[in-house]
C-alpha cells in the first residue's frame, strides 16, 4: 500500500454494522480519511462478499467497499454477542448502520437504546426513506430509491415516453449519493463531539439525498416558478447538446450560446448547412425542428471523426465538447494520472491493483488506500482489547 | 486594512444574527461560488450549522441571480439553492476590495471557491498567499479538472463532467448510445464532496492545528460515483458498458409501464419474491415457465421476461401496483415524476420539504436536507440572502468597521 500519511481523521474510532453499499460506502469515505472503522459482520460474511463480480473467487465489490477497514464477525441475535459489540461501542466515537428498525430493534441498536447506553456516541443510520417510514419502505432497493427521488424517471434526457426510466450508473449509485451525506454529516456531528463530549443520533434518508441533489431544478417546481408535470423531459434544458457516435466511441456536445455555436460552426470548416442557422439561433430559435436538423448534420460530421483528436481540437476552438470516456480510457488519461486519481497497490489475493481514488486532493492529509478489505473476523481481538 | 475588535459599545440590533445550533456552530465559511457546484457546498455546510458568507458584487454576481427573472433577489434557481447563506457584496477588481476579503479571511475557518482556474492566483487569493495572512486556513478549490495538471486550465459544464468521469459511458438503454444521467447531474454532487473534505479537514486542525489545501476536481466527483465498477474493471479486465436496467443479482430488475404513461420500479432477489410477483400480476404460466425458473434462467432469457412482464404491468397504476408488490414482499416503488414528488403527502410530513422565509412572498417551500439530527438539530429558516442582505452583519459585527469607514466604501463602490 502506497498510503503513509495519517488521515485527517486519525485517533477517531467508528463502528460499522451496515451492511448494504450505501452504509459500506459510509464507512469506506471515513476510514479513507484516516479513521479506524471496524466492521462488524455476522458470520458467515457481510452480504457484499457474496456479490459479484469476482475474481480468484473474491468479491471485487467488497474489496472496493471496505478498504482500510478492519473486520469482526458477530452475531447479533445473540444477546451474548451484542453485549461484545456494546463493550466496543463503550470506547467508539460513532456507529454506522444502514437496517431497517425491525433489525436495529432485535440486535439493540435501535437509536433509543444506543443513545440511552452511549451517549457519547455519533449513531448514524442510512435508510431508503429514513426513520419512522412504513416498514415495508425501509427494505426498498436501489432501482427503487433512484426512481422514489426522481433521477430515474428524468433519465436520461429526452427520455422516450416508451424508454424506461434508468437504474444510473452501475449498480449503487444512489447508495453512493447517500454515503456522501451520511459521511458529511457523521464528520459535521464527531467534530461537535470533540468539542462539546455529546452524541448524536442522525438519521439520513436516502430518497432526501437524491431530492436534494436536484434542488435547483426540483426546488423551483416546489416554490411554483416552473411547472411540476408527469413529463419525463420536466429535468431537462433543452437545446441540441447530447451524445454522438463517432468512429472510436462517443462524444458529449453542450452547447447553449450563439458563441458556442460560431465556434462549432469554425471547427466544421463552415460546412453549407451551417447557414441554415441564424448566428442565435440557440438563444432565439432553439425549436425542436431546428435540434433536429442540427443533430442529423452534425452527426454525420462527427461520426468520421476519432473521440480524442476532435473533442481537443473542439477544446481550443472553445466548443464544450469532451469525448465519453470509458473505464478503459481513464487510467491512461493524461489528468487522471497527473493527479494520481487511481492508487496502484498489491491486493493479497488480486495481486497489483488500482483502486479508484477520492476526488479531492488533501495537501495535508491525502485521503487513500492504506490496506485491503479485511479478511472476515481477522480483528476479533479488537472485541477484548 | 487590518482586523479590529467589534467597539464594545455599538448596536448590533440589525445585524446580530440568531444561534441556528447544529454540529458546525461556530464554523466560519466565506465563499466565492458561482452557479451550482460551489454554491451547493456552502448550502450543505450552512445546512449543518456552520455561518456561510457568500461574496458577491454587482458587477460579479452570481450569475444564478440572472436566470429564470429580472429581480437578482427573487431568482428563482438562486432561491432554490442558497438557503441559510449570508451576502456580503466586496468589489474584488478594486484593491481595497481584495484586502476586505483578506482581512475577512483571518477570521475565517474555511475558504471556498469554484471560480474559473487561475483567477484566484491572479487575485492573490491563491492558497500559499492565503496561508501567509491566515496559516491553518482550510481552503478548497472546487475545479472540473482540479487547479491544475495538464487539463486544469479546462472549464466545463455538469454534463461535461459526467462524460469525462467514466460515469455517462454506463448510463444508456441497451443496445444505444450512452446518453448518460439527465442533463442536471452533477454539480451538487461534486458540491457535496467539497463540503465533505472541509469538514474532514477541520478535524485535522482540531487535532493538530494545521490547515490545508483542497484541490476539488468535478471529474473525479462524478467518477468516484463508479468506483466499484472500475475497481471491477482494472482486477477482472472486463470493460462495463452501459446496461439499461440490468442487474447480474436480481432479475426482474428496472422500471416497468403502467397505465397513463407511469413506471413502477421492481427488484427481485430470490425465487420467494418471484413467485410473489408472479402471484401479483396473476401471473401464473410465468411462474410454472421453465424460461424462468431460475436467476440464471431469468437473465439468460431477459428480452423475453421484460416483455413479458411489461405486458402484465401496463394495465396497472404505478402506485397501486407498487404498493401491491410490497405488501406480497416484493421491493416496488413507482418512478417518481416532478408532479408526483412535489405532492408527495409523505415527503412533505417528513420535511424533505420545508418552508423557508421569503421577502416577496413571506415563506418559500425548499428541498430539506437528508439529515435530521437530535438532540441539536441545525434550524433551517431562512431562505436564500438578497444582495448584500448581511453586509452590516459581515463588515461591522464580524470585522469592526465603524458606520462612517462602510458608508465610506460603500460611496466609493468597494462595498457594492
Amino acid at each position: 500500500m502506497t498510503q503513509t500519511t495519517a488521515g485527517a481523521l486519525a485517533g477517531l474510532l467508528i463502528v460499522e454494522t451496515a451492511e448494504r453499499p450505501a452504509g459500506e460506502y459510509t464507512g469506506k469515505l471515513l476510514a479513507d480519511l484516516g479513521a479506524q472503522v471496524i466492521k462488524v459482520e455476522c458470520p458467515k460474511g457481510a452480504p457484499t462478499r457474496h456479490m459479484g463480480p469476482y475474481h480468484k473467487g473474491e468479491s471485487t465489490l467488497f474489496a472496493y467497499l471496505n478498504t482500510n477497514k478492519q473486520s469482526v464477525a458477530l452475531d447479533l441475535e445473540d444477546t451474548g454477542e451484542q453485549a461484545l459489540l456494546d463493550r466496543l461501542l463503550a470506547r467508539a466515537h460513532g456507529l454506522v448502520d444502514d437496517h431497517s428498525e425491525a433489525w436495529t430493534q432485535r440486535s439493540g441498536l435501535s437509536p433509543g437504546h444506543v443513545a440511552r447506553r452511549h451517549p457519547h456516541l455519533v449513531h448514524t443510520i442510512v435508510t431508503p426513506f429514513g426513520q419512522g417510514a412504513p416498514r415495508d419502505l425501509q427494505v426498498l432497493r436501489s432501482v427503487n430509491v433512484i426512481n422514489a427521488g426522481g433521477w430515474g424517471y428524468h433519465s436520461p434526457s429526452e427520455a422516450p415516453p416508451d424508454k424506461p426510466p434508468l437504474k444510473g450508473a452501475g449498480r449503487f449509485l444512489p447508495d453512493y449519493e447517500a454515503g456522501i451525506d451520511a459521511a458529511m454529516a457523521t464528520m459535521a456531528s464527531l467534530l461537535r463531539l470533540r468539542r462539546c463530549g455529546k452524541g448524536q443520533f442522525i438519521d439520513i434518508s436516502e430518497v432526501e439525498v437524491q431530492l436534494n441533489r436536484a434542488d435547483a431544478v426540483l426546488g423551483r417546481m416546489l416554490a411554483g416558478e416552473a411547472d411540476p408535470s408527469a413529463a419525463r423531459t420536466a429535468y431537462d434544458m433543452g437545446g441540441p447538446g447530447t451524445s454522438f457516435a463517432c468512429i472510436d466511441g462517443h462524444v458529449f456536445l453542450f452547447m447553449t450560446t450563439s458563441l458556442h455555436w460560431k465556434a462549432l460552426c469554425g471547427l466544421m470548416g463552415d460546412p453549407d448547412w451551417s447557414r441554415n442557422f441564424r448566428q442565435d439561433w440557440l438563444e432565439f430559435d432553439c425549436t425542436p425542428a431546428n435540434v433536429a436538423a442540427f443533430r442529423q448534420n452534425f452527426a454525420s460530421w462527427i461520426a468520421l471523426r476519432h473521440k480524442h483528436a476532435v473533442t481537443v481540437a473542439a477544446q481550443k476552438a472553445g466548443v464544450a465538447m469532451v469525448p465519453i470516456n470509458t473505464a478503459a480510457d481513464l487510467p491512461v488519461h493524461e489528468q487522471f494520472v497527473h493527479r494520481a486519481f487511481f492508487q496502484p497497490a498489491d491486493h493479497p489475493t488480486f495481486g497489483p491493483v488500482a483502486y479508484p481514488g477520492a476526488c479531492y486532493r488533501m495537501s495535508a492529509t491525502p485521503a487513500g488506500v492504506r490496506a485491503p478489505a479485511p479478511a472476515l473476523g481477522a480483528d476479533q481481538g479488537e472485541l477484548s482489547a | 486594512m487590518t482586523r479590529r475588535p467589534p467597539p464594545a459599545l455599538f448596536d448590533q440590533t440589525s445585524s446580530e444574527l440568531p444561534d441556528r445550533g447544529g454540529p458546525l456552530k461556530g464554523v466560519r465559511v466565506v465563499e466565492l461560488t458561482k452557479v451550482w457546484a460551489g454554491p451547493y457546498a456552502g448550502k450543505m455546510l450552512a445546512h449543518l450549522g456552520a455561518e456561510v458568507i457568500k461574496i458577491e458584487s454587482r458587477s460579479n454576481l452570481d450569475e444564478m441571480r440572472a436566470y429564470g427573472g429580472v429581480d437578482i433577489d427573487a431568482a428563482p434557481y438562486f432561491l432554490s439553492i442558497n438557503q441559510e447563506i449570508l451576502s456580503a457584496q466586496i468589489n474584488l477588481k478594486t484593491a481595497e476590495g481584495l484586502d476586505l476579503l483578506k482581512s475577512l479571511l483571518t477570521g475565517a475557518d474555511i475558504f471556498i471557491d469554484n471560480i474559473r482556474p487561475g483567477a484566484l492566483e491572479r487575485s492573490g487569493l491563491d492558497y500559499d498567499s492565503l496561508k501567509r495572512i491566515k496559516p491553518d486556513l482550510i481552503q478548497c478549490s472546487i475545479k472540473m479538472w482540479g487547479s491544475e495538471g495538464p487539463l486544469g486550465y479546462q472549464t466545463g459544464y455538469a454534463p461535461c463532467f459526467a462524460a469525462l468521469s467514466g460515469l455517462t459511458a454506463l448510463v444508456g438503454h441497451d443496445g444505444e448510445a450512452p446518453k448518460g444521467m439527465n442533463i442536471r447531474y452533477g454539480d451538487s454532487t461534486a458540491g457535496a464532496l467539497a463540503a465533505l473534505a472541509c469538514i474532514a479537514a477541520l478535524h485535522h486542525r482540531e487535532s493538530t492545528g494545521e490547515g490545508q489545501f483542497i484541490d476539488l476536481s468535478a471529474v473525479e466527483a462524478m467518477t468516484s460515483l463508479v468506483g466499484d465498477s472500475l475497481f471491477a474493471a482494472n482486477v477482472t479486465g472486463v470493460v462495463p458498458q452501459a446496461d439499461g436496467n440490468r442487474h447480474p443479482d436480481m432479475c426482474p430488475h428496472g422500471a416497468y409501464p403502467c397505465a397513463d404513461q407511469g413506471w413502477t420500479s421492481i427488484a427481485i432477489a430470490n425465487e420467494a419474491e418471484w413467485q410473489a410477483l408472479c402471484t401479483v400480476l396473476r401471473a401464473q404460466p410465468l411462474a410454472a415457465d421453465e424460461r424462468f425458473s431460475s436467476l440464471a434462467a431469468r437473465l439468460a432469457n431477459r428480452t423475453a421476461l421484460e416483455a413479458e412482464i411489461a405486458a402484465r404491468t401496463i394495465s396497472h397504476d404505478a402506485a397501486e401496483l407498487a404498493e401491491k408488490l410490497r405488501k406480497a414482499g416484493v421491493a416496488a416503488y413507482p418512478c417518481m415524476s416532478s408532479l408526483d414528488l412535489t405532492t408527495n403527502a409523505f415527503l412533505w410530513q417528513r420535511e424533505a420539504f420545508r418552508m423557508v422565509s421569503d421577502d416577496n412572498a413571506g415563506s418559500r417551500p425548499v428541498i430539506g436536507p437528508s439529515w435530521r439530527m437530535n438532540p441539536d438539530p441545525p434550524l433551517l429558516n431562512n431562505g436564500a440572502p438578497r444582495l448584500g442582505e448581511h453586509n452590516a452583519h459581515v463588515f461591522r459585527t464580524i470585522m469592526g468597521l465603524r458606520e462612517d469607514e462602510m458608508n465610506d466604501l460603500i460611496a466609493r463602490k468597494v462595498i457594492d
